[in-house]
């Protein structure tokens, strides 16, 4: 009973991980249409931000955090400035063949910088938890779980109640109508990729405390975020958060009862089978082409 | 166009001939390689090209064509040429299973779709034999082949295998069949109105350029004598088909062969000295494609004398 109920905490602290890396990818595809292929080097960069902060700076991870977002969020600002916002209006084949071309470009050039090496950030409270009768829970993990909660929600409110959140929304929903009314779609585009990456870097400051990191980890997450914000509903921010939890405890359940190879598999399983039997989510409030 | 049809025959019957200069190893290997790239960049346009549904998840096909000349060759004795042709009928009719839920999927949803199909199939074909106790696909481990046949053998093996699937493209695109995937691809809804039945068409379609694909990889499996799930399911290889039909030109005939010839004549003599930078130039070389010459580089030559 311990077992399932430890395996149940562990698989709910992961998919909070998983929903704080996610949030950012659901904005993007939302506001946008753009499957961001590059979306893990994002998590790659927000780590290594504060990798270096640490282990040059001896600044503590957290501490750390803000480098990490801001890093993170002018790097997609730029990106989408300059490059997919000329592709934006082409079929979405160009797009998603562009942020591919930028993944290649990012994971390769921070192979170039700081080698295929793994690396960690070892603090004092790294893989220190405290328990709860037989359970264990990481505090780091915890503090990443609320961080995520938090993130997601106040996403959500910004988008329903800030007046920029507003024009984000108008340009998601009508692009044309936004246009008329004086909204500068371009630049919405540019800040509201800013944003996601921002948030998205947050989540990778977060992870490096206790995952290990390296130039080419990117891809594996990116696919996670695919599957996650599929689970919840593309484009539907609190899906991200239903999404993670969900895979994080299947997953968790697989790892412990079958063997952790296969819980790879399952998760390309069960995103195959909702892709087809229920493209918009399992709340069914996400955007379906 | 009249040049462009005679130089299909001409330079086939030229390659023919390649085997009697006794090239040494290393430019059969090499060739053999471009007809490798040349074979599956033009299957993967065949079904993304030609209908616009980009298939990320190609090289599944590709290791289960590996998986089954492999499982084929070594456990049943079955002789080669057989077992390329079952694992290439095994590849479409596993095809028509997926591409019959997956092609109801539209845009970005369809390649996400095709590359957790894809995924999957590696995690199975590595995590099987643990899981279940027994020793079939031999997980990590991986599979080898007998090491039979010469450099001539391949040489000719796949020189027929490519020269099909370049002369089934050629005549697809000229059919009723390929005016139906075109019209798939420029508005289907239209095209379902005008009493096509895109479905079918698209289920098939994707189901021939699994089963060209699943041979592609028969072939390549007793080539390279050793196969893994890590290498014949990487996803790179699904990248490398999608750049390089791109860089030539999707939708067209010679298209990916230009674009497969160029890219993998560069990999073979810049990749291998270049080594740590090849991806990165790759990445940078996609992006000037996508964003200054969206038609390839065969399509933006012919664009002025196409222009109406």
């Amino acid at each position: 009973m311990s077992l399932f109920v430890q395996a149940l905490v562990t698989g709910l602290l992961m998919g909070g991980v998983y929903a704080a890396y996610s949030s950012g990818f659901s904005l993007i595809f939302g506001v946008m249409n753009i499957v961001n292929i590059f979306h893990g080097e994002l998590i790659m960069i927000g780590a290594f931000s504060t990798y270096w902060m640490f282990s040059l700076y001896n600044i503590d991870p957290f501490l750390a955090l803000p480098v990490s977002i801001v890093s993170v969020g002018v790097i997609g600002y730029i990106v989408q400035r300059v490059l997919i916002n000329r592709v934006v209006e082409a079929p979405p084949m160009i797009s998603y063949l562009c942020t591919f071309g930028v993944h290649l470009i990012l994971s390769n050039l921070a192979l170039l910088l700081w080698s295929a090496d793994f690396r960690t950030v070892t603090t004092s409270y790294s893989g220190v938890g405290f328990g709860v009768g037989p359970i264990t829970i990481p505090i780091a993990r915890l503090v990443t779980f609320l961080i995520a909660i938090a993130t997601t929600y106040g996403l959500y409110l910004f988008l329903e109640k800030a007046r920029f959140g507003k024009a984000i929304r108008a340009a998601s929903q009508d692009k044309e109508m936004a246009r008329l009314l004086g909204i500068d779609i371009k630049k919405v585009y540019a800040l509201t990729f800013g944003l996601g990456a921002a948030i998205t870097g947050l989540a990778g400051g977060l992870l490096s405390t206790y995952f290990v990191i390296y130039p080419q980890m990117g891809l594996p997450y990116t696919i996670i975020a695919f599957c996650v914000v599929v689970l919840g509903g593309m484009g539907y921010i609190p899906g991200a958060l239903l999404g993670g939890l969900l895979l994080g405890i299947l997953q968790s359940l697989t790892a412990t009862y079958l063997n952790s190879g296969l819980s790879v598999a399952i998760t390309f399983i069960l995103l195959f089978i909702i892709l087809i039997a229920k493209p918009q989510g399992i709340v069914g409030k996400g955007i379906v082409e | 166009m009249r040049i462009k049809n005679w130089a299909g025959p001409v330079i086939f019957f030229a390659l023919l001939f390649v085997p009697l200069l006794s090239p040494e190893g290393y430019y059969y290997r090499t060739l053999c390689m471009i007809f490798l790239w040349v074979g599956l960049a033009s299957a993967w346009n065949l079904t993304s090209g030609f209908t616009g549904y980009i298939d990320f998840g190609a090289v599944g096909y590709f290791g289960i064509g590996n998986y089954a000349t492999a499982l084929f060759m070594t456990r049943a004795n079955v002789p080669f040429f057989l077992s390329i042709v079952i694992s290439g009928i095994l590849s479409g009719l596993i095809a028509i299973f997926i591409g019959r839920y997956t092609m109801k999927l539209r845009g970005a949803y369809f390649g996400i779709a095709t590359l957790a199909f894809a995924e999957a199939a590696k995690q199975i074909v590595l995590e099987f034999d643990r899981t279940f106790k027994v020793r079939f696909f031999e997980g990590s481990h991986g599979i080898t082949l007998p090491i039979a046949h010469n450099e001539v053998f391949f040489y000719y093996t796949f020189l027929v295998a490519v020269s099909t699937v370049v002369f089934l493209v050629f005549v697809i695109n000229r059919s009723k069949f390929g005016y139906a995937l075109k019209a798939i691809k420029e508005a289907e809804d239209s095209a379902e109105l005008a009493g096509i039945n895109t479905r079918r068409y698209k289920v098939s379609v994707y189901s021939l350029t699994a089963f060209l694909i699943g041979i592609f990889g028969g072939i390549n499996a007793y080539w390279s004598t050793y196969i893994s799930p890590l290498d014949v399911f990487s996803v790179l290889h699904t990248i490398n088909m999608i750049i390089m039909a791109l860089f030539g030109g999707t939708g067209t005939v010679m298209g990916p062969v230009v674009g497969a010839f160029v890219l993998s004549v560069a990999n073979e003599v810049i990749g291998s000295r270049l080594l740590y930078t090849w991806l990165l130039t790759l990445g940078v070389i996609l992006l000037v494609v996508v964003v200054f010459l969206p038609r390839g580089i065969t399509g933006s030559l012919s664009l002025k004398r196409f222009k109406r």
